[in-house]
């Protein structure tokens, strides 16, 4: 038998360090990094790292050597040696002074797709979906960040004309689920096909960028994601029977941008608006009534009748009893028979939750405050199906400043004027973000912003009185829940229940006492015996027997005694059992008793804070 | 001529009179030198002069016109250069000038009077040329007359010009009185005035002698000044007033008759209108076109280098080639394929450009629509990040916001360390939501992760952690066993080592620390029986109830001695044969030992007590070498072992009762051995070393097994009694067993026990066993073998014993099953013996 070489198989073969693989692939280190995140390979930890490495244990990084051995005839990295070659060339031009052939140089200079790449990583549309979180939170940071000598203004108008085709495509479809408001941003879940999407939107103020990091690194994951945004929106649009790119409203992007401006078109003009019934029908409605923030079935029916625009009007409702429409058939199984079983396959529900929430603001009308951040609202709005007056759309669409527009227009200012007032009309919801108000429309509920996304997280309409206009605002919850497993809201029930076990026992403890007596109700367990004495020596001059309220107590004791030994009882049992484990298992039990344990703890932390809460709160009121 | 243009830019707008007066001098200091040359000198100088003093607008008149006369026969005069006659003639003429100017000076210029008389010394010159007398002038005149032809057409035109000039330079002295910049007047060193001048800065714009009405308001609009009739400031800090500007009427009528270079733009400095020269707005127009605004001819003549002209040079005498005259088809056949391209569309002419990045398209990437395939094994996909909890919303229930002391602790860990990278705050409402300061960070930080962190697939493991526990049978099933002590017994002083149990479970024997035996009835804990085998300083190692029914044998040690002992609590059918047992071997004694035992006889010797000893109920006495600290019977009752560790190879002896015999079966050292026991039927010993069990088979005398327990001491070993399990204990804390038919590895190493392991017991029917441990607890399990050889032993844990207490961190040092009953005796450091009972 031939001896066996070390290192010659195995990890020390799967494995290859960065180094060794920039030189096998022949790249600079910025080159491999790009190429890296564009092919998402990453590095990997081997289980024992001495044997990848050869047996030496300096600390390195590894490859798998086959994610390497594919690079080797990645086209993308030839256009990178062409790049190499190329700005040589440009620079030695440049040098010359022989400005034509730079330019010649510059416009032809060697470009890469990634189109490939986006479907080799994801071979799948659904793998796609999956994985867009990053891309998504990524991009929608760079839409918010400003144009710097770093980040070039194209870059962040492309992000957000990415964003804002995203924002509206979930919007139309309604598949926003969920919507949390955190100090970081305010994050968005949304079902796309059937996948859970979670992204992080920034506020919309100026982002900080510390000094200290590398833009290009950013820049590099964010051409990726761009790439892969575009052909998973063309996808989602395709699917969903719209035009991609969506046609831009320019009035409407003039006015404040964001979704609305986008007119998610049919393809097949027709078809689609009457096949989409009622759904749709209240869908186009509210993006005409939406200027995005908007003013706007005032701004669309002119621009309709102009343009003859492509947006529905429920104008040709005649044959929809004749359509073919896309609502699911009721399938009802015969009634199973002693020798005939039928089963009954759950079959998609109009009427269940979700599709509820769907729908959830249609009746409404909201008018949104200027001081109010729209793109959040806005967005949640329209996604349950309500309609969006924006106060500050309103105001310029009102107070234009004519000078500053073209002069062959001429402003009917009393005409608009109507055409508000006619919109002020439905409102039904007022959102606004201010400690008072000075002036209240009857018939509208006003609200904070807060009570569209608690309506939205529980997929119900939430009381709206704790959330009126100066209100001090009911917590926030994370629809996500808390990691401890604390749920602050089940919380009051908890201690109900405690106490009502308690109460229970009390109940029991009355019976025995006679009838008429007067009975003081002890309900602290740990008082002071000086304290107990005293009552009894109280209740003793009174007349009423004391003992009674302590046979209740000492009833009380003996349970919970008695409990504690059913408890110690199956503690000791599982001591004994736990003897019996093997190392690996109690290790790993320890492990998780480590993380329980470390729940728990908080858990009670939180608790007990809360105790101490609730007391203040109620001493408060006391004192009051 | 140089220090006279030089004075002249050193004082631009200088009297005139002062800069003559200057060059005169030198001039006349020239004269004198060069005295045959002066006329022409002068002459010239004073033309010179003369232009100066033009310039400058400032000269008398008669001077003016004396030079004006010179200057007309200049080419005259020039003829006499050389004729001393004439110079002669110019020399007296000279002469009388300056006679005549003493007398003159009274009516002569003031400003003349500021030269000294030296200068009248040698300033002829310059009288000559300051003295304004008219007959003078006539006599120059006459002079020139002379010599030139009269022509009194030019005398018209020279009183003609005389008259214009004087115009002329009576207006640039009343602007020179004007100026501001001739401060005041000293008296000079000839007592005449001199004008002191401000100290001018010799930078490069302090020379504004262009900019004589500069408005001075800077940037104020001059809108500003609208209701005042002035429009500005002037550099003294007087007023300009607004020029005059004619009515509406006016203005229009400007534009219909548009005056000569007018602009219809107001000059904001003056107000008026702005006027521009014909090449004033020719300039401005290539300005505008970006022309050469320079003195450049663009449309210079070309000079035709290479012309159809036969030079009578020629360059090249060859004849024109025919390619300059034919058509080029290399030129054609280019032309063509941009041609062809253009009509096939390959070129677009005039296409407009596109951004490259417009132009990638965009299609259905997932077109061919792949069922999804399992992703590849060593594919990791990175992590989701961790979903928001409550304590990251802007309003979290207040119990999420931490106290002073957390905030402090957060402040105080270092970023890396902290478990959360953010405070929990709380605003009162949306809008005083600040922006959040790490976003870009973090952003940043999870691009890292992507591409940088070495990912590993660690499979996490959702189950409910109680699902690890061993599923066991309750104990409640596996009754008997024994759960609590009911008897204790007391009586020892100090430590019991040893206790034994008789075969009937009657009669419990001890021994301790206090050198006694002492045999309990079990039921009721009463002391029967005592003996005090040693003195106080040695201990009873070992205490064995001989297994024989009825014998009532009863072996301990106590340091190298063994005891056999007859308590005397049996009846007399018992004792007897006790005694007919112990007795029997004392005639074996007697013989002479087989040769190969004669060593062995000298380590041991069976002796009779003492008679104290032998009163008490001790029959046999063996005395080895070292101290025998364990005694095991054989399940016969016949032989018996003695283990003394230090004995080296001796360290294991079995001894016969039948025959007062002892064997030694080891030749050599097998290590510091700590237990021998029989096997429960078979004819084997298991010894136990430090490390291993060894299972020796006595009818072949040798090795058959050796277990390795794994421990790094052990202290106690027991076997089962069907012979295939083995169980140790070990000072290292843990209990093992092994299956014999499995492995010589232990099939379960139990570790549960705080301190070291003192002892291990099987129960010889019910399938119990036990541990004890100085951590003063005993351990009871139920252990059941299976004859299946398939189905591995079940151990269950059943009870921990607690009750000893540790003294001198010595818990329970020996423990025993009740032969029948699931009882336990134990005995312990704190000087007592208990039974467990269940």
């Amino acid at each position: 038998m031939r001896i066996k070489k070390k290192h010659q198989a195995g990890a020390a073969r799967n494995f290859i360090t960065r180094t060794q693989a920039v030189k096998k692939l022949q790249l600079s280190l910025a080159d491999f990094r790009r190429i890296c995140i564009f092919k998402g390979i990453y590095p990997r930890a081997p289980r024992s790292a001495k044997k990848a490495n050869k047996g030496s244990t300096a600390p390195t990084t590894f490859y798998y050597t086959k994610d390497i051995q594919y690079l080797l005839h990645e086209p993308v990295i030839q256009k990178f040696r062409d790049h190499k070659i190329f700005a040589r060339k440009l620079s030695r031009a440049l040098g010359r002074g022989d400005v034509s052939d730079a330019k010649r140089l510059d416009e032809n200079r060697p470009r890469y797709r990634l189109d490939m790449i986006v479907k080799e990583r994801y071979p799948t549309f659904l793998d796609a979906v999956r994985d867009l979180d990053d891309a998504l939170s990524m991009l929608f940071l760079f839409a918010a960040m400003p144009a710097s000598d770093k980040v070039s203004a194209r870059v962040t108008e492309d992000a957000e004309k990415l964003c804002n085709q995203w924002m509206a495509y979930v919007a139309r479809e309604r598949l926003l689920r969920k919507v949390f408001v955190s100090i970081k941003g305010v994050y968005y879940e949304a079902e796309v096909k059937g996948q859970e999407v979670v992204w992080l939107v920034p506020f919309k103020f100026p982002q900080y960028v510390p000094t200290d990091i590398d833009f290009r690194i950013m820049l590099t994951f964010l051409e990726f994601y761009t790439t892969l945004l575009q052909f998973v929106l063309y996808r989602l649009y395709a699917d969903a029977g719209i035009v991609y790119p969506p046609k831009i409203d320019a009035a409407k992007v003039q006015g404040v941008g964001g979704i609305s401006a986008y007119v998610m078109e049919g393809k097949r003009e027709k078809e689609s608006l009457l096949q989409t019934s009622t759904i749709k029908k209240a869908i186009t409605e509210s993006e005409m009534a939406s200027r995005a923030q908007t003013i706007s079935t005032v701004l669309n029916k002119i621009t309709d009748h102009a343009a003859g625009d492509a947006i529905a009007t429920p104008a040709d409702d005649d044959d929809e009893e004749e359509e073919v429409t896309d609502t699911l058939d009721k399938f009802i199984a015969l009634p199973s028979t002693d020798t005939v079983i039928s089963d009954i396959i759950p079959q998609p529900d109009e009427t269940s939750p979700e599709e509820i929430v769907k729908t959830l603001f249609s009746p409404f009308t909201f008018y949104v405050g200027r001081e109010v951040p729209l793109e959040i609202v806005e967005f949640a709005i329209l996604s349950l199906g309500g309609t969006v007056v924006s106060e500050s759309v309103l105001d310029g669409y009102l107070h234009v400043d004519t000078d500053a527009l073209p002069d062959a227009e001429e402003v009917d200012f009393d005409a608009r004027q109507r055409e508000v007032d006619a919109l002020l009309q439905k409102v039904t919801h007022q959102v606004c973000d201010r400690p008072a108000l000075a002036s209240r429309v009857p018939g509208r509920i006003y609200v904070q912003p807060q009570w569209i996304f608690d309506s939205l997280n529980r997929g119900r309409l939430v009381p709206v009185d704790e959330y009126a206009v100066g209100a001090t605002l009911p917590p926030h919850l994370s629809p996500w829940g808390d990691g401890a497993g604390y749920d602050p809201e089940g919380f009051d029930k908890e201690e109900e229940g405690e106490e009502s076990e308690e109460e229970v026992e009390e109940v029991e403890g009355d019976e025995e006492v006679e009838g008429d007596e007067e009975v003081i109700e002890v309900d602290e367990d740990e008082e002071d015996e000086a304290l107990q004495h005293q009552r009894e020596l109280e209740s003793e001059a009174k007349g009423i027997i004391y003992s009674s309220t302590t046979s209740k107590k000492r009833k009380r004791a003996d349970k919970k005694l008695k409990k504690s030994a059913e408890e110690k009882q199956a503690e000791e049992e599982k001591e004994l059992r736990k003897i019996m484990m093997t190392n690996k298992q109690k290790k790993l039990y320890n492990q998780m008793q480590y993380g329980i344990q470390k729940k728990d703890t908080r858990r009670e932390t939180l608790k007990t804070k809360r105790r101490k809460l609730e007391k203040n709160k109620q001493n408060k009121k006391r004192v009051l | 001529m140089a220090k006279r243009k030089l004075a002249g830019a050193k004082e631009p707008a200088a009297n005139p009179q002062t800069s003559v007066q200057s060059t005169g001098n030198q001039q006349g200091s020239k004269l004198e030198n060069v005295r045959g040359r002066a006329p022409r000198l002068l002459i010239e100088d004073e033309d010179e002069d003369n232009e100066d003093g033009d310039e400058d607008g400032y000269i008398g008149d008669e001077a003016e016109e004396a030079e004006e006369d010179e200057l007309e026969d200049e080419s005259d005069l020039e003829e006499y250069d050389g004729e001393d006659d004439v110079s002669e003639q110019f020399e007296g003429l000279l002469d009388g000038a300056i006679s005549d100017s003493e007398s003159e000076d009274e009516a002569g210029d003031e400003a003349s009077e500021g030269d000294g008389e030296e200068n009248d010394a040698d300033g002829e010159p310059l009288h000559f040329k300051e003295d304004d007398e008219n007959e003078e002038h006539e006599d120059a005149a006459e002079v020139i007359t002379n010599s030139v032809s009269d022509d009194d057409e030019e005398d018209e035109y020279l009183s003609k010009y005389s008259a214009a000039s004087e115009a002329e330079s009576l207006s640039s002295i009343s602007s020179n009185q004007d100026d501001s910049r001739v401060a005041y007047y000293t008296t000079g060193a000839d007592g005449r005035p001199r004008p002191i001048y401000h100290e001018i800065d010799p930078h490069y714009s302090s020379d504004d002698s262009d900019l004589e009405d500069m408005n001075t308001i800077g940037n104020v609009p001059l809108s500003a000044y609208d209701e005042y009739p002035h429009i500005g400031y002037d550099i003294n800090g007087k007023r300009i007033m607004r020029p005059a500007t004619g009515s509406a009427l006016d203005s229009l009528l400007d534009s219909i008759e548009v005056p000569e270079g007018w602009t219809g733009l107001i000059d904001k400095e003056s107000g008026a209108d702005l006027k521009l020269t014909k090449d004033e707005l020719e300039l401005v127009k290539k300005i505008q076109l970006g022309e050469n605004a320079g003195d450049v001819n663009p449309y210079e003549s070309t000079i035709e280098w290479f012309s159809s002209k036969t030079e009578i040079m020629a360059l090249s005498a060859a004849p024109e080639p025919k390619r300059r005259f034919v058509p080029s088809r290399h030129e054609a056949k280019r032309i063509m394929k941009i041609v062809k391209a253009i009509r096939e569309g390959r070129i677009v002419p005039n296409k407009p450009k596109v951004r490259p990045e417009d132009e990638q398209p965009v299609y259905d990437l997932w077109a061919d629509d792949l069922q999804e395939q399992q992703p590849h094994v060593m594919h990791i996909p990175a992590p989701k990040l961790a979903k928001p909890t409550n304590d990251e919303s802007y309003n979290p229930p207040e119990e999420y916001l931490p106290s002073e002391e957390e905030i402090n602790a957060w402040n105080e860990t270092d970023a890396m360390d902290r478990e959360r990278d953010y405070l929990p705050r709380k605003f009162s409402s949306l809008r005083t939501v600040p922006r959040y300061e790490d976003f870009v960070r973090e952003r940043f930080e999870r691009s890292l992760d992507l591409y940088l962190a070495p990912r590993v697939r660690k499979n996490k493991l959702n189950i409910d952690p109680d699902s690890l526990l061993p599923k066991l049978p309750s104990p409640q099933d596996l009754r008997p066993f024994p759960i609590k002590c009911s008897v204790t017994y007391r009586g020892h002083n100090g430590r019991v080592r040893a206790v034994s149990i008789d075969s009937s479970g009657l009669w419990l024997a001890t021994g301790g620390d206090d050198g006694t035996v002492r045999i309990w009835e079990v039921l009721t804990g009463r002391e029967i029986w005592k003996v005090t085998l040693v003195d106080d300083d040695e201990a009873v190692q070992s205490v064995e109830w001989n297994p024989v029914k009825d014998s009532g044998i009863l072996a301990a040690s106590a340091g190298e001695k063994i005891f056999l002992c007859l308590p005397p609590i049996f009846d007399d059918e018992t004792e007897v044969t006790g005694q007919e047992l112990l007795a029997a071997g004392w005639g074996y004694a007697a013989q002479p030992a087989p040769v190969e035992h004669i060593n062995k006889e000298q380590q041991c010797k069976w002796i009779k007590p003492s008679t104290k000893l032998a009163s008490q109920g001790v029959d046999v006495v063996i005395v080895c070498r070292k101290t025998v600290k364990q005694i095991a019977w054989h399940r016969r009752g016949d032989y018996f072992t003695g283990v003394s560790p230090e004995g080296a190879n001796m360290a294991v002896l079995v001894h016969q009762l039948s025959k007062h015999n002892t064997q030694s079966p080891f030749r050599k050292s097998k290590g510091i051995i700590q237990r021998a026991q029989f096997h429960p039927f078979k004819p084997m010993l298991y010894v136990a070393t430090q490390r291993y069990v060894r299972i020796y088979d006595l009818s072949t005398q040798s090795l058959t097994k050796a277990l390795q327990p794994g421990a790094r001491w052990l202290s106690s070993f027991d076997i089962h009694p069907q012979g295939d399990n083995v169980i140790t204990g070990s000072y290292d804390k843990r209990v093992t067993w092994h299956d014999l038919d499995l492995s010589t590895k232990p099939y379960r190493t139990l570790r549960y026990h705080a301190r070291a392991v003192r002892d291990v017991r099987f129960h010889t029917r019910l399938p119990l066993f036990c541990s004890a441990s100085d951590d003063g607890y005993i351990n009871v399990f139920h252990g059941t073998v299976y004859d299946d050889l398939l189905r591995n032993p079940l151990l269950v844990p059943l009870k921990v014993l607690k009750g000893h207490t540790v003294v001198q961190s010595l818990g329970v040092l020996k423990v025993v099953w009740h032969p029948k009953e699931a009882w336990l005796f134990s005995v312990g450091a704190d000087g007592t013996a208990k039974l467990w009972t269940s």
